[in-house]
């Protein structure tokens, strides 16, 4: 009906630009999407470096009903039930390290930017906002840049010392105890008490320089007019945003991608950086792409190359193709259920039963996590190294066979390195997909906070079998806290961006190998 | 009739056993239930140039691929009878197929280098057999390429990829792949289809010079080319060896009404 009303009111070219119209209206809604998905990642991404300003509030405070002066931080503005609210975090006296609220507007009675607070990022990843006004050391010095400057290379002077006598002293001395433990020296031996002795002495050196190091301290001058000390030791960053010119903001901007890039998280994943998270999906995709390269393509040559053309065949390459679109959660529990529990139990019962019921294998972990992902990934290769096998001209193999080559010198020699490009697709695609699976992992072995890297100096330097952090994990967890934290929010927008980074960065890697390989094996 | 090379004509049916490099014993071979070779008997002489001519379809291409034994990939491929080449029946079923491939040179229709560059190409089969030293793979590419006629145009550029080669160059660099292994035969099929006539003389000359080191059994649909390059011309029709005779004799003077209507072009 509708067709003909269409007919009725267009010719044949008319209907035809219609069509060519609507295609491209479509194309084009599509691409907003796309672009307003990537803006918005990146906005919000990218503002959670920038240095933010910050005000000096004053509201009437709902539980007081007084005015209460603060430096705050202004997030977001927004309509609830007709009234204009803001969300702030602000600094007050009785808790510096910041309070999240929303505030009617018209409880707002003033809100200016101040020039002289500073962002103050302490080690923990809390920050309080506020005025440094002095900084006390052996005498009061006014604050200044370059006083400060001077005081926090003291400081970490003091903190080189003190990590020197750590690892210098501390840790040979505990090495040559716990030797004398294993030679079985009795408890009162002469050589047990010089050293416990020389581990005091260097204790109560220790105790002094800390003492010394957190005598520095800065004093900073809240709105009300209170003030709070804090060690300078525990002082990460110092920054004036009202006193910023836009250059100087980009390069606050870019210290802090360095930090969030190299640092671990702190309060609950809310602060701090993300470098365990974004080691561990690194390292949890090159192992997936280890297992999954070599199976995939022995699979694919066995169906390709070896395989009789019969129904059991078919049915196996139906299989494959319908594995690919396997929820990846029923992936998560096939790895809990087989690897972790099936195989890693078993590795334990056989290997280390000493230790049990602790579970060594038989718990979550890394290694468990990349061959989930490997299955999970296993049919886009074995598809793509099959259509990059069936590509392989039949001439090359009977030029190959003709030369007196045995099939397997010539699917080594010959047909695998032509199919390398269709084999690179096949890996491009697994990686993209592993880099952002999430819910599969969250059962085999990723975890929100994991202590350890999953590489260290420890023997045996690659411990596959820890828990490990993963950006998407990070993510899942940033859009809980989304609802209570306005930075914790912001830090999920941050995390996204740099998975979509880590994503792209892997493929041009990938693509780039591909385009080497194609230009190589490129057939007339 | 011009005649690169001159020599004395053999009677092809009645060769002695030292001049014979192939013989062919009541062959028959099908694949499936199509009956494609039927009873084939010949003898092809050491040393000469033999060429087997006849409609498409009619089983060129099969026959010589008895000689190394391609037909095997074909998965519904069965024969019989016996194929003996230095003294053996290579139909035999322990036969190693691998070595005979090496002792029994193909060069196909169209050029099929690997893409790999000259210098590996050539040593291709020379690697597969286990031969790593630098020297000796050295020498083999530059004597393979001189004896392909094609060193002069590639020795500056060994290295490069086998695809920037023109499609003459391409079908002698093949030739030249198979030369590597020194092989007794040499199998030609349709060496020169896809090439230009200068080219095609090219390696016309090419085989001529190559008589001496290894004995030649060539397909071709070109009956000026067969006449001008063989010695031998065996004419196939429809699986069955109708005619076999020195080239001359076959061209001039047929005997046989199917080869007169064939070669004066009265079939297809
Ligand atoms: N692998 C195969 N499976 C089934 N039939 C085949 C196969 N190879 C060849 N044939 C059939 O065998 C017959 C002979 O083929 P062959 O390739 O030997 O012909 P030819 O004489 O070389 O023809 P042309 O001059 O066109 O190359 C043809 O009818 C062909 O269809
Ligand atoms: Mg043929």
């Amino acid at each position: 009906m509708i067709k003909t009303r269409i007919e009725a009111i267009m010719n044949p070219a008319q209907r035809q630009s219609f069509v060519i119209s609507f295609t491209a209206f479509l194309s084009t809604l599509l691409l907003l999407a796309l672009v307003s998905v990537l803006a918005l990642i990146i906005y919000r991404g990218v503002a959670y470096f920038w240095p933010a300003p910050v005000y000096s509030l004053t509201f009437v405070d709902d539980q007081t009903e007084q005015a209460k002066a603060v430096y705050a931080r202004v997030f977001s503005e927004f309509h609830d039930q007709g009234d204009a609210v803001r969300l702030v975090v602000y600094s007050s006296s009785d808790a510096p390290h910041g309070t999240q609220a929303l505030i009617d507007e018209d409880r707002i009675l003033t809100l200016v930017e101040s020039v002289n607070s500073a962002d103050i990022t302490l080690n923990d990843g809390l920050s309080v906002l506020g005025v440094p006004v002095q900084i006390r050391a052996s005498d009061n010095v006014r604050y200044s840049e370059q006083a400060y400057a001077s005081v926090a290379e003291k400081v970490s002077s003091i903190e080189q010392q003190i990590e020197d006598i750590r690892t210098r002293w501390l840790s040979a001395i505990h090495q040559k105890l716990s030797e004398l433990d294993v030679r079985g020296v009795a408890m009162d031996a002469p050589a047990r008490e010089k050293l416990n002795d020389a581990f005091r002495q260097w204790q109560n050196k220790i105790i002094k320089l800390e003492d010394q190091r957190d005598n520095y301290t800065l004093k900073i001058a809240m709105a009300d007019g209170t003030t709070l000390s804090v060690p300078v030791a525990s002082i990460e960053e110092i920054v004036f945003p009202g006193q910023l010119g836009v250059w100087g903001k980009v390069g606050v901007t870019f210290g802090h991608i360095g930090q969030f890039l190299i640092q671990s998280p702190k309060q609950a994943n809310t602060a701090g950086g993300v470098f365990p998270a974004l080691f561990g999906t690194v390292m949890m995709v090159f192992i997936m792409t280890i297992i999954v390269t070599p199976f995939g393509v022995l699979a694919a040559v066995y169906l390709n190359e070896y395989a009789p053309d019969n129904l059991l065949t078919a049915i196996i390459r139906i299989s494959v193709s319908n594995m690919a679109g396997v929820p990846s959660i029923v992936y998560g529990v096939f790895g809990l259920g087989f690897f972790v529990y099936v195989v890693g139990g078993n590795i334990d019962a056989l290997f280390f039963a000493d230790t049990l019921p602790a579970p060594t294998l038989g718990t979550p972990g890394l290694f468990w996590a990349a061959m989930t992902m490997a299955i999970l990934t296993l049919p886009v290769v074995i598809v793509a190294t099959e259509e990059g096998l069936r590509r392989v001209p039949n001439g090359l193999r009977a030029g190959s066979y003709a030369l007196g080559a045995t099939k397997a010198e010539t699917i080594l020699h010959t047909v695998l390195p032509m199919a390398s490009p269709g084999i690179m697709t096949g890996v491009i695609l697994a990686i993209a997909r592993a880099a952002g699976e999430v819910a599969p992992l969250m059962l085999v072995g990723a975890v929100k906070f994991a202590p350890n890297l999953p590489l260290d100096t420890e023997f045996p330097y690659m411990h596959l079998d820890r828990q490990f952090m993963h950006l998407g994990v990070l993510i899942y967890d940033g859009a809980f806290h989304s609802q209570t934290d306005a930075e914790g929010a912001s830090m999920m927008f941050a995390t996204c961006l740099l998975l979509l980074l880590v994503v792209l960065v892997l493929n041009i890697l990938a693509v780039l190998l591909r385009a080497r390989l194609r230009k190589r094996y490129l057939t007339n | 009739m011009l005649k690169l090379f001159e020599h004395e004509t053999l009677d092809v049916q009645n060769l002695s056993e030292e001049e014979t490099a192939i013989r062919v014993e009541k062959l028959n071979l099908q694949f499936g239930q199509k009956h494609v070779l039927h009873n084939i008997s010949m003898r092809i002489p050491k040393n000469r140039i033999t060429s087997l001519i006849g409609q498409s379809g009619c089983g060129k291409s099969t026959l010589i691929s008895c000689f190394n034994r391609m037909n095997d990939l074909a998965p519904d491929c069965r024969y019989d009878g016996s194929i003996f080449i230095g003294g053996r029946d290579i139909n035999r079923r322990k036969e190693n197929v691998s070595q005979l491939r090496t002792q029994v040179g193909m060069v196909f229709q169209r050029p099929n280098p690997f893409p790999m560059s000259i210098y590996d190409n050539v040593c291709y089969g020379l690697r597969l057999q286990g031969i790593r030293v630098r020297r000796y793979l050295d020498d083999a590419v530059e004597q393979s390429l001189k004896d392909a006629a094609l060193w002069e145009e590639v020795k500056d550029r060994l290295f490069e990829s086998a695809h920037i080669l023109s499609g003459g160059q391409q079908q002698r660099l093949v030739i030249a792949r198979a030369l590597a292994l020194k092989p007794d035969i040499l199998l030609l099929d349709e060496p020169t289809s896809a090439l230009d006539p200068l080219t095609t003389l090219f390696i016309e000359e090419l085989m001529a010079s190559l008589k001496k080191r290894c004995t030649i059994v060539i397909v071709t649909h070109n009956m000026q080319q067969a006449a001008r390059v063989s010695d031998y011309t065996a004419f196939l029709h429809q699986g069955k060896l109708i005619e076999y005779a020195d080239s001359d004799t076959l061209f001039t003077m047929p005997e046989h009404k199917q080869t007169e209507d064939y070669i004066t072009g009265r079939y297809g």
